[in-house]
């Protein structure tokens, strides 16, 4: 996992007790705190009182910090390589365990939040059948054919509405069409037999 | 023995056949499970093999099946007697050599397979999918009604994944950089702020999805100049030895002035064509006839361009109602004017421009003649001096001549003392230019090593890394493999039966030795014997014709050696025949394993059912036709 120098630096500085007083510490910690299990709300900005000193560094500082827990959620670090970066980047060891710890409390909801970012093709999830029966037909005198009327549901990406796949097809067709989808059964467990 | 059969039922059961567990050596291999084992393995063996390993209960069937797996046997080089019989009337010992010479194809044929560096980051990749795979195809489904948010969980919330598609979006990233020029000035520190700085009032502003992407996509964005800054000064920064902010801002000028010339010549290629040939039409004419330029002229102008004629025949036809002829007419007035006050602008500068170029030709010119009348004059001064002189001539002449002689020796001296301060100064200078060329070829060398250094630095780096994560990654994969072969007592087993053989040889070897000593005291007790007989013999014979006794004598020297040499010989035939009967015994036992009695009586039976079956096929035939 590799932070850029820019993010590394506003580290150092979040852990420079010096720059960053305690009590601006724990500001930054609550609101990324707030902000990083639900990052499907609006992202809650720092209110800092408007000191011209401290607010740059103090913004800097939550940046690099959340900067970090995105890319260690990415890359599924565990509490030893969050410890060697923040050791790093000399921060204090109150500092160091309230961050590792909050991390370690957000992980799971980080990751199942940065998993759900991605372009997904359409994803069948249901599917109706109909076997109809056709006897005759305006061209034909005696037909006696049976025809699969298959509808597949499908769910694209950020909708919750389903849509519908169509078709119709005869039983060899259909034969076909489930020994296809069982020859890519096989071959998924054959890569899972390696 | 018995390892050896383990040895054997392990490799089976690893290739797949399921021996069951009670089988413990081969003596317990049915029939079936024989012909199983060597279906499997000619089926790992050669690819295109493909029987069932399943015995067909149909006599024929089964000799047909024998016989191809004899053939497919000795395809592959098996070099002892084979037949059907060895498939179907199984022999321990045939059985076995059949066996392990088919094991012993398999492993060659397997190991010749893709074998990837265990630590490569490709086959640790191959390996995640691979169990990942195998967790998701276990879970059984669940309908989409059940998942929540989208998501399937197992466990704590570490192993889940997602089922449900609803809660997704695409990663949009947005810039969320400061906006460059913000500092902190009152800070000691150097707080130096660019553009990569991320800002979380700009993090507010975006849309709450695009949070995390941005994020994540300007830590990249960042961490990719710097390799590229990296990767960029180690290839040429350092040679043209500049620091660091001075081939910054060269390349940085380069690129300008790139950019410049492409847009003025893109400009130029688009407008050039129209407006530079007006202008340059019009140049020539006179202004006054262009005030009056209709729109036939204009277009007259333009007419060597091709691109202009079409929108100047689209222009034509359009004006079609007075006022837009009006309107076009006062357009182009204006139009016009502006040109003809431009023009008339440059006509003006123009004409400056001339008059101050003459003014510079003119005194050009009045410098020259300034300067030839000075040579002139200079000239004149002379022959004036020398006219002068001429009257005095002789005494002049001489003295003219001494004034050039000691003028000639001063110059002479002038030159040796400037010989003498030239000479050290040289020296001092070729010695500064070799030391400033040492120091250039050092400073390169020393530039060399830097960067040889810094390889080594990296190439170490990466080294160290790629060798801890393949530490780990084995030390799991060991953990994983199962160990219920155990190789080390395998290993302890063989090196025990070592040197259980080196013993026997030493053994045998003593035997043999003894053996021979034994023999070889037996030749000499027997000639010793041969030859005091005959002694004794001659010694007696000669005495028997006189006496009596002597003669009783020598009978029974006669009998004690014929009855000797019985007991010896009957000695010798029971050494024999023990030998006899202990070859006898073990052909006895090896016979008794082939089980040839029970064999046979398989055979007649499958013989019989062979015959019935083949009446059967017979009275099938009849009744169809």
């Amino acid at each position: 996992m590799e932070l850029s120098t820019e993010v590394q630096e506003g580290l150092q500085i979040a852990g420079d007790t010096s720059v960053i007083q305690d009590n601006d510490f724990i500001t930054i910690m609550d609101v990324l705190c707030h902000n990083i299990p639900n990052l499907k709300q609006p992202h809650k900005t720092l209110d800092i009182p408007q000191k011209s000193e401290t607010t740059v560094a103090v913004k800097r500082a939550y940046g690099s910090l959340l900067c970090l827990m995105l890319e260690a959620a990415k890359h599924d670090a565990d509490e030893s390589n969050i410890v060697a970066i923040l050791e790093d980047c000399r921060f204090s060891p109150d500092r160091l365990s309230s961050v590792t710890k909050s991390f370690l409390e957000h992980k799971a909801q980080i990751r199942t939040h940065l998993g759900g970012i991605g372009l997904y093709p359409p994803h069948i999830v249901d599917v109706d059948w109909r076997l109809d029966y056709c006897i005759k037909d305006s061209n034909r005198d005696k037909v006696n054919e049976p025809v699969y009327l298959i509808d597949l549901k499908t769910q694209r990406s950020g909708e919750t509405e389903l849509h519908d796949i169509q078709f119709s097809c005869t039983m060899e067709q259909l034969q076909d069409l489930v020994g296809k989808l069982k020859d890519a059964t096989k071959s998924l467990e054959k890569i899972a037999q390696l | 023995m018995e390892e050896v059969d383990n040895i054997i039922i392990h490799s089976l059961r690893q290739i797949g056949c399921d021996v069951e567990d009670e089988v413990q050596s081969l003596r317990d291999f049915s029939t079936a499970t024989v012909v199983e084992a060597a279906v499997k393995c000619l089926c790992v063996i050669d690819q295109k093999f493909d029987m069932s390993p399943v015995l067909p209960p149909g006599m024929s069937a089964r000799y047909r099946i024998g016989t191809s797996l004899a053939e497919a046997c000795v395809e592959i080089g098996y070099k002892g007697e084979i037949g059907y019989q060895t498939f179907l009337y199984a022999n321990e010992t045939d059985v076995r050599k059949i066996l392990i010479f088919l094991l012993e194809k398999i492993p060659k044929e397997s190991a010749a397979t893709a074998e990837e560096p265990a630590g490569s980051s490709s086959a640790l990749m191959s390996q995640a999918i691979c169990n990942e795979i195998k967790r998701r195809l276990q879970l059984p489904m669940r309908p989409l009604r059940v998942c929540h948010g989208g998501l399937r969980l197992r466990d704590s919330l570490t192993q889940s994944h997602r089922q449900d598609y609803s809660n997704t979006w695409p990663f949009h990233a947005v810039s969320v950089n400061l906006p460059e020029g913000v500092s902190d000035l009152t800070k000691p520190q150097s707080l130096e702020f660019g553009l990569s700085v991320i800002d979380c009032e700009s993090l507010g502003r975006c849309k709450p999805e695009d949070v995390a992407p941005s994020v994540l996509e300007a830590n990249a964005l960042q961490l990719t100049i710097a390799q590229e800054w990296e990767a960029e000064w180690n290839q040429s920064g350092l040679h043209s030895r500049l620091t660091q902010e001075e081939y910054r801002a060269r390349k940085h000028q380069r690129l300008h002035k790139r950019i410049a010339d492409h847009l003025t010549r893109a400009v130029q290629a688009a407008s050039g064509d129209s407006d530079a040939s007006a202008l340059t039409g019009v140049h020539t004419e006179r202004p006054v006839a262009r005030v009056k330029g209709s729109r036939f002229t204009h277009s007259e102008k333009l007419q060597f361009t091709k691109q202009e004629e079409k929108p100047s025949e689209a222009v034509k036809p359009q004006a079609e109602t007075e006022e837009d002829i009006q309107k076009h007419r006062e357009q182009e007035f204006e139009s016009l004017k502006t040109q003809l006050d431009g023009l008339s602008d440059r006509l003006e500068n123009t004409k400056l421009e001339t008059r101050q170029y003459s003014t510079s030709i003119d005194k050009r010119s009045l410098s020259e003649l300034e300067q030839t009348k000075r040579r002139a004059e200079g000239h004149l001064q002379g022959q004036k001096r020398v006219l002068d002189l001429l009257p005095d001539a002789e005494n002049n002449i001489a003295k003219l001549q001494n004034v050039i002689a000691t003028k000639c020796r001063k110059l002479v001296n002038l030159g040796n003392q400037w010989e003498n301060h030239r000479g050290p100064l040289m020296e001092q200078y070729n010695t500064l230019k070799e030391q400033n060329g040492c120091r250039l070829s050092e400073t390169e060398k020393k530039l060399e090593e830097i960067k040889r250094l810094r390889e080594k630095m990296r190439a170490l780096a990466t080294d160290t890394r790629a060798k801890d994560d393949l530490y780990k990654q084995l030390v799991a994969e060991y953990e994983r493999t199962t160990k219920d072969v155990n190789r080390a007592a395998y290993t302890k087993r063989i090196l025990e039966i070592i040197t259980n053989i080196n013993k026997q040889n030493q053994d045998i070897q003593k035997v043999l030795s003894d053996t021979k000593e034994v023999q070889k005291e037996i030749n000499v007790l027997s000639g010793k014997l041969d030859r005091t007989f005959t002694v004794t013999d001659e010694l007696i014979f000669k005495d028997a014709k006189k006496d009596e006794s002597v003669r009783k004598a020598y009978k029974y020297l006669a009998s004690l050696h014929e009855n000797c040499s019985q007991l010896i010989k009957t000695v010798e035939d029971t050494g024999v025949i023990m030998r006899e009967i202990r070859d006898l015994e073990d052909q006895i036992e090896s016979e008794s394993n082939k089980r040839t009695l029970a064999n046979l009586q398989r055979i007649q039976a499958d013989y019989h059912e062979m015959k019935k079956e083949n009446a059967a096929l017979m009275s099938q035939l009849k009744q169809l036709q």
